[in-house]
């Protein structure tokens, strides 16, 4: 039988990909979502989830940066 | 702004927005060890806080609308300032009146931001208590600023100055003639606190005389030195006549402070009881008049002066000299803080302050090293020998006695334990004196309760506090404002930078990418491990060594700092560099910084936290950061100081010093790194970043080139046991196995703080008999011996004295000369026969049965009582 799932193919620098692959396994956005890991910069997903991927994604970047306007003082 | 992530999804939809999220700030606490509730000395009004009155909403881009509160001036072009009531000033730096507006501000308010263009400053209780204390007026205060401004004034803050200062700077604590006086120009004010029947107490009366004493003020030039050619302000016609005007004025009120009109000076003074100092200036506080401490040092006669002057070469730079009048403004020397970027020579400023004052100094610093430094200082600059300064720290104590000048460190002041005789001598002999001066070097490292202790020990007529970075993580550093006293004088660094009195640095943030593997297990990991890390990312060690390569080709010295003291060890062993961290002890520490600075073929060495501050490494142009204390703005700052010298020679180049961040990619760093900065920022300074590294590539034989490396550094870095991950936050604590802790725990964590290797309650006799093997054995039953040691041995880990190998014992058969080596140190012992010989016994329970076993008997002990020695290895020879 064949199936046949749609999915996304997503480049991404290796270090990022390591993001991916944790996020699959500790299952964070609730289910696994890599379809298949191509090689050291392409994975490919299912497309369902790449809209709460992104939103993840953007929390990491958001935590790794300060707003500019915060003076800290 | 992100890092440049390379998410490109084939298939575009609309990017779901990200939430912010706030980042932990677990790290950043900087030294938080002072109770909360010490509140005291601390004059309500400063609780003060202009931005309260604030009732602006914020839009949405963080602006506030103000035009309703500022009426523009219709001649606002040439008016520099924008005065918002919220306490914040703008000034325009482009401005003609640039120079005139910027003295005013910066004896009025705090700087905030100073980039090229806008500076912003703020209005605060503490800044405008400074104002007051150097000489200012609250109506001068408030009319130059509506004059400088380019709009009306809010009510808001002129009514925020009167509080602040109507109530300070009115009275003044005064010792002359050795009496107490308290002296006010303002006689109501001094009627008022008259009436306050714990002050009455306090008053001294002689003779009867009831009357308050009329006493004129010092009419003798400031004298710092050499008066320098008075600026005179440049008069361009785009300047509005009433600015220079003003200006002149003030300047001339300064002068009249100096050279002192007589009868139009005159204050009124009562005498109080030098044994009720403390309460009558906590009762003033109280009152809302504090009291400012002035020494009228020339007119001080019961104690001697001393013999130092400063050499003729000694000449002291524009803003040293401004500095200084700020302190001997009035003839008479007020207490304060200077704040000068490191490497700006405020060890100069330090010695022209006692060579000003002439009376007996004490020089409080934090380290070892950095005693040494202030002595090179004082023999460099002033006419001071050897037998007029005296050393006081766990390794070297001069004789006190007749000595002018004590340089010390406030570890050796204030630690409670007992002392040897030696230093409990000289201690008593510091309490008793009546210090002219005491210069406080880095004076934001010590806390408030640690700087009070200092205070009740010594006593001093005035107090200089000296640091680069005013600032702390905890905001403790107000309290410091009222137990030293205002700030006097903050320098401008990028205006220091550009008359070339301190390196022009390039600062640069290089992004390393994390490998794939490194990145995974961050992304399981601890946060220990985490932090671990990013800092062995082979990225990261490529390209410090690609780095540390490139400017030992250029000829440089460069500087490798890193607080992880396992990736410390690890980056130094593999380049092959030495390295120095908080057990490596004072010799070995002054043999590698002299093949540093002398020896052509050591142009790198790799140093951590203790480093920050007062390693005085004039010959450093570069620096390269490969990990730090989390976002610590001061770390940040004090370590782009050791690169801030001025260098000779190259003004050519645009710049002149490198100030390099290794910051590995995707992970926490990068957020620290982003705070960090700020500080320099917010002076002015501007950070490059760079995300490769132009010629890595071609660069041959870096480490960590292949996967196998790579795997292999992994493998060694999750084995690292969990203490090692730490940063290095025991400084001189115990290292390896078993060293002596320092007594205050907290105060270790200051940088540089570490030099009292070997504290003196390693002379308590407590005995810490651990029983170790012996080789001979007499009828079966093996002889051990007892090692007795004095002082405790302090594990590492908090686990009990249970079978740890504590360090090695050798014996020397010959002489039955046995020799104990603990980490870094090394102990010379003697064998001593027990009196009574001893047994070991073992209680084993047989089925119900007790039986004891003899495991061993003792018949001798071996004796360590000297001091530990640091052992010195040979770098010369290894480099």
């Amino acid at each position: 039988m064949v199936n046949v799932m749609k999915g996304v193919l997503v480049e991404c620098d290796p270090a990022m990909k390591q993001f991916l692959l944790h996020l699959d396994e500790t299952l964070a956005l609730g289910r696994k979502f890599i379809l298949q890991d191509l090689d050291e910069t392409h994975l490919f997903i299912s497309s369902d989830i790449v809209e709460t991927l992104q939103a993840r994604v953007d929390d990491l970047m958001d935590q790794l940066s300060i707003p500019v306007h915060d003076k800290g003082l | 702004m992100g890092p440049p992530k390379k998410i490109k999804k084939y298939d575009s939809k609309p990017g779901a927005s990200g939430k912010k999220k706030k980042i932990e700030e677990e790290i950043t606490i900087d030294l938080v060890d002072d109770d909360n509730t010490e509140n005291v000395g601390v004059p309500v009004a400063a609780t003060q806080d202009a931005e309260k009155n604030d009732q602006v909403p914020e839009d949405e881009f963080g602006a506030k609308d103000y035009r309703n509160q500022m009426t523009l001036k219709p001649d606002n072009a040439s008016r520099p300032l924008w005065v918002a009531p919220n306490g914040h000033i703008f000034l325009e730096a482009f401005s003609p009146v640039y120079k005139h507006a910027h003295d005013f501000l910066i004896a009025i308010a705090e700087p905030v931001c100073r980039p090229q263009h806008i500076h912003e400053y703020k209005l605060t209780a503490y800044s405008l208590y400074a104002a007051v204390s150097v000489g200012l007026q609250t109506g001068d205060i408030i009319e130059y600023l509506q004059r400088l401004s380019k709009c009306s004034v809010p009510a808001g803050i002129i009514e925020f100055i009167q509080l602040c200062t109507l109530s300070y700077g009115k009275v003044k604590l005064v010792l002359k003639h050795n009496r107490y006086l308290v002296e006010s120009k303002h006689v109501e004010v001094l009627q008022k606190l008259l009436k306050d029947p714990v002050i009455q107490q306090c008053r001294l009366r002689r003779d009867g005389e009831n009357e308050l004493m009329s006493s004129a003020l010092p009419n003798k030039p400031a004298g710092v030195t050499s008066k320098p050619g008075e600026e005179k302000p440049i008069t361009n016609g785009a300047v509005p006549e009433d600015i220079s005007q003003f200006y002149q004025q003030l300047d001339k009120d300064d002068e009249e402070d100096e050279t002192t009109d007589i009868t139009a000076n005159t204050a009124v003074a009562f005498e109080v009881d030098p044994d009720k100092i403390e309460v009558i200036q906590k009762r003033c506080i109280e009152l809302e008049h504090p009291l400012l401490a002035e020494y009228d040092f020339r007119n001080d006669s019961v104690n001697p002066d001393i013999n130092i002057d400063l050499k003729p070469t000694a000449v002291l730079r524009p803003y040293q000299e401004k500095s200084l009048r700020k302190m001997f403004g009035n003839g008479r020397a007020r207490s304060g803080v200077i704040v000068l970027p490191c490497g700006a020579g405020k060890s100069l400023v330090g010695v022209t302050a006692v060579c000003t004052v002439r009376k007996r100094a004490l020089v409080l610093c934090n380290s070892g090293v950095s005693v040494e430094q202030w002595k090179q200082q004082f023999k460099c600059w002033s006419t001071a020998d050897d037998s007029m300064i005296c050393r006081f720290t766990s390794e070297a104590k001069d004789k006190p006695m007749g000595a002018g000048i004590l340089i010390t460190t406030y570890n050796m002041i204030t630690h409670g334990q007992r002392r040897s005789w030696e230093a409990e001598q000289t201690m008593k002999w510091l309490q008793a004196q009546e210090w002219g001066l005491v210069v406080l070097d880095e004076v934001h490292t010590i806390p408030a309760k640690m700087f009070r202790r200092v205070l009740t020990i010594v006593h001093s007529h005035a107090k200089l506090g000296l640091t680069a970075t005013l600032l702390r993580e905890d905001d403790k550093i107000a309290d410091l404002n009222f137990l030293i006293g205002p700030k006097l004088y903050e320098a401008n660094w990028l205006e220091l930078q550009a008359a070339g009195y301190i390196a022009r640095v390039q600062c640069a943030e290089v992004w390393c990418p994390m490998t794939p593997e490194f990145y995974r297990e961050y992304l399981i990991q601890k946060i220990n491990k985490k932090m671990l890390l990013y800092v062995m990312n082979p990225s990261k060690f490529r390209a410090c060594q690609f780095l540390v390569r490139y400017h030992e080709k250029r000829g440089d010295k460069t500087i490798v700092f890193s607080d992880n003291v396992f990736a410390l060890r690890h980056y130094a062993v593999k380049m092959n560099k030495p390295y120095i961290y908080g057990p490596t002890s004072q010799s070995e520490r002054i043999q590698i910084l002299q093949n540093f600075k002398f020896n052509p073929k050591v142009n790198t060495i790799f140093v951590s936290k203790v480093a920050d501050t007062s390693f005085d490494l004039p010959e450093a142009n570069v620096l390269i950061q490969i990990s730090s204390h989390g976002g610590s703005r001061r770390q940040e700052a004090q370590r782009l100081g050791r690169i801030l010298r001025a260098k000779k020679g190259a003004l050519a180049e645009e710049y002149n010093a490198f100030f390099y961040t290794l910051v590995s990619q995707d992970t926490l760093e990068m957020a620290y790194s982003r705070k960090r900065q700020r500080f320099l920022v917010n002076q002015g300074y501007s950070y490059k970043v760079i995300t490769e590294l132009k010629g890595m590539d071609q660069e041959p034989e870096l480490f960590y080139g292949t996967r196998e490396e790579q795997g292999m550094l992994l493998q060694q870095v999750l084995a690292a046991s969990e203490s090692e991950c730490e940063e290095e936050r025991e400084a001189g604590g115990a290292a390896g196995a078993g060293g002596a802790r320092r007594g205050a725990p907290s105060l270790a964590s200051l940088a540089g703080a570490d030099d009292a290797l070997y504290l003196e309650h390693r002379r308590q006799h407590n005995k810490h008999p651990l029983f170790k093997n012996d080789t001979n054995s007499e009828n079966g039953v093996p002889e051990w011996a007892i090692v007795e040691l004095q002082g405790l041995i302090q594990m590492k880990k908090d686990s009990t004295l249970g079978p740890t190998v504590i360090g090695d014992l050798h014996y020397f058969n010959r002489n039955k000369h046995p020799v104990l080596v603990l980490g870094h140190h090394i102990l010379n012992g003697k064998e001593v026969k027990l009196e009574q010989p001893m047994a070991v016994m073992e209680k084993i329970n047989n089925e119900g049965k007790i039986e004891y076993k003899v495991k061993a008997i003792v018949k001798k002990k071996l004796l360590f009582k000297s001091r530990p020695k640091p052992i010195i290895s040979n770098v010369s020879e290894k480099v």
